[in-house]
């Protein structure tokens, strides 16, 4: 049988092969690529006077600029419009909108009584979580992020056209399922709340470190299938001790609605803070 | 896989850069990629040989530079931070040496474009270049 490679393959073994030399210790550059001895372009603090740039890091530092344009965002809802702004991150399954649900409903203790919520959901796909929040008659904007795993400050600015932030007093983000990509990509908003369960595995909190440390709450959901699944949260809460001293743990079931208040409690007092440091 | 998005984000970067100082073509880059990232040095690699296909990168060399992460702590204390020792891609103990406490990280989140290979003097376009087959 004779194999027609395409050449679209061509095109990805090519680049293959290339990452694979480049990976190698550096080889002097093929001869028709060097044209004279090469001259080098500094940025930032080292500049020479031809690179022309301020030394600012976000000019040259992708993630710095990732986090300046979160920086633009949270200016936006905070100080342009007044809304307290959460992100939900943690992985498929954790129960991110269930808790959501849990927090907007009419049920037991809610952090935003009487409050105008609005939510923006990443999803890879669909519009499931985005239906399910609907359901709550509160405004939804549903980014569907494609090719990407996370959300990015970008796509947040973007969707944020779509609310009348005047007539807003909260906005919750939650994140496409994922522990990892979003760790380095902030949102602007005013808390990150970072969403595990023991359907994950006792040992999820210890394999996402860096997740834990960029992140100002733990939230260890599904306390009440932790026995089924044979799961130890005591051993979820320590290794979040571990790994981020400082980030607080609550637990929860948005299931039984245990840990609900807390949650809630704690979401309260980071408004208030937020309210008395930006006046 | 988020290091598309952030090999775009360098590709950009490094070809306007080579703009700026007249030339056309980007030999190769140097990044200097934090320890308290989720990039890996290898997935950036292999996703900026592709987004510079077709593009005046095409073929560029790229070299990291790892950044380890520094910290300082509200008790005083300020340094390099250890890693978690049961990580594998050496993410930092956030804990204070000294006190326990979660230091702030000074350094390690970096993925800053530091250096990009230009020729030495600006090439000019030949027309009747053919040299492309």
């Amino acid at each position: 049988m004779t194999y027609h490679a395409t050449h679209d393959v061509d095109r990805l073994l090519a680049s293959l092969a290339r990452t694979i030399t480049r990976l190698q210790p550096r080889q002097p550059l093929p001869p028709d690529r060097r044209r004279g001895p090469l001259r080098t372009h500094r940025f930032g603090h080292e500049s020479d006077p031809e690179a022309g740039g301020s030394g600012d890091t976000a000019e040259a530092d992708v993630l710095a600029a990732v986090r300046e344009t979160a920086g633009d965002v949270h200016e936006r809802l905070g100080h342009d419009h007044d809304v307290f702004a959460v992100e939900l991150l943690g992985a498929t399954g954790a129960g991110k909108t269930a808790l959501l649900e849990s927090l907007l409903g009419d049920e037991g203790p809610t952090p935003f009584a009487g409050e105008r919520v609005g939510v923006v959901t990443g999803d890879v796909a669909g519009t499931d979580d985005a239906d399910r929040l609907r359901a709550l008659d509160v405004p939804v904007v549903n980014v569907t992020t494609g090719r990407d795993c996370h959300l990015d400050p970008e796509r947040v600015d973007s969707a944020l056209d779509d609310f009348d932030l005047d007539r807003l007093d909260v906005l919750v983000v939650e994140n496409v399922g994922n522990m990892v990509c979003p760790a380095d990509f902030p949102l602007g908003t005013d808390v990150r709340a970072v969403v595990v369960s023991p359907t994950e595995g006792d040992d999820v909190v210890r394999k996402h470190p860096l997740l834990f440390q960029v992140c100002d709450v733990a939230v260890l959901n599904k306390g009440d299938v932790a026995a089924a699944v044979g799961a130890d949260v005591q051993r979820m809460a320590d290794d979040v001790d571990h790994v981020a001293p400082e980030t607080p743990v609550v637990r929860t079931s948005a299931e039984t609605g245990a840990g609900i208040d807390e949650l809630s409690a704690w979401l309260v007092d980071r408004r208030r803070e937020r309210v008395h440091s930006h006046g | 896989m988020h290091e598309l998005a952030i090999a775009d984000r360098l590709l950009d970067r490094a070809v306007s850069a080579a703009r700026d100082a007249g030339a056309e073509r980007v030999d190769g880059l140097t990044v200097e990629l934090g320890t308290a990232t989720h990039l890996v040095p290898e997935q950036v690699a292999f996703c900026l040989d592709a987004v510079a296909e077709d593009t005046p990168a095409e073929g560029a060399t790229v070299t990291f530079e790892r950044v380890s992460a520094r910290g300082e702590c509200s008790c005083g204390w300020h340094g390099e931070l250890e890693t978690l020792a049961e990580t594998v891609a050496g993410v930092p103990d956030r804990r204070c040496p000294d006190c326990g406490a979660e230091v702030e990280l000074t350094a390690g989140r970096e993925c800053r474009l530091k250096t990009v290979e230009i020729p030495e003097a600006p090439t000019t376009r030949k027309t009747d270049q053919t040299d492309q087959t």
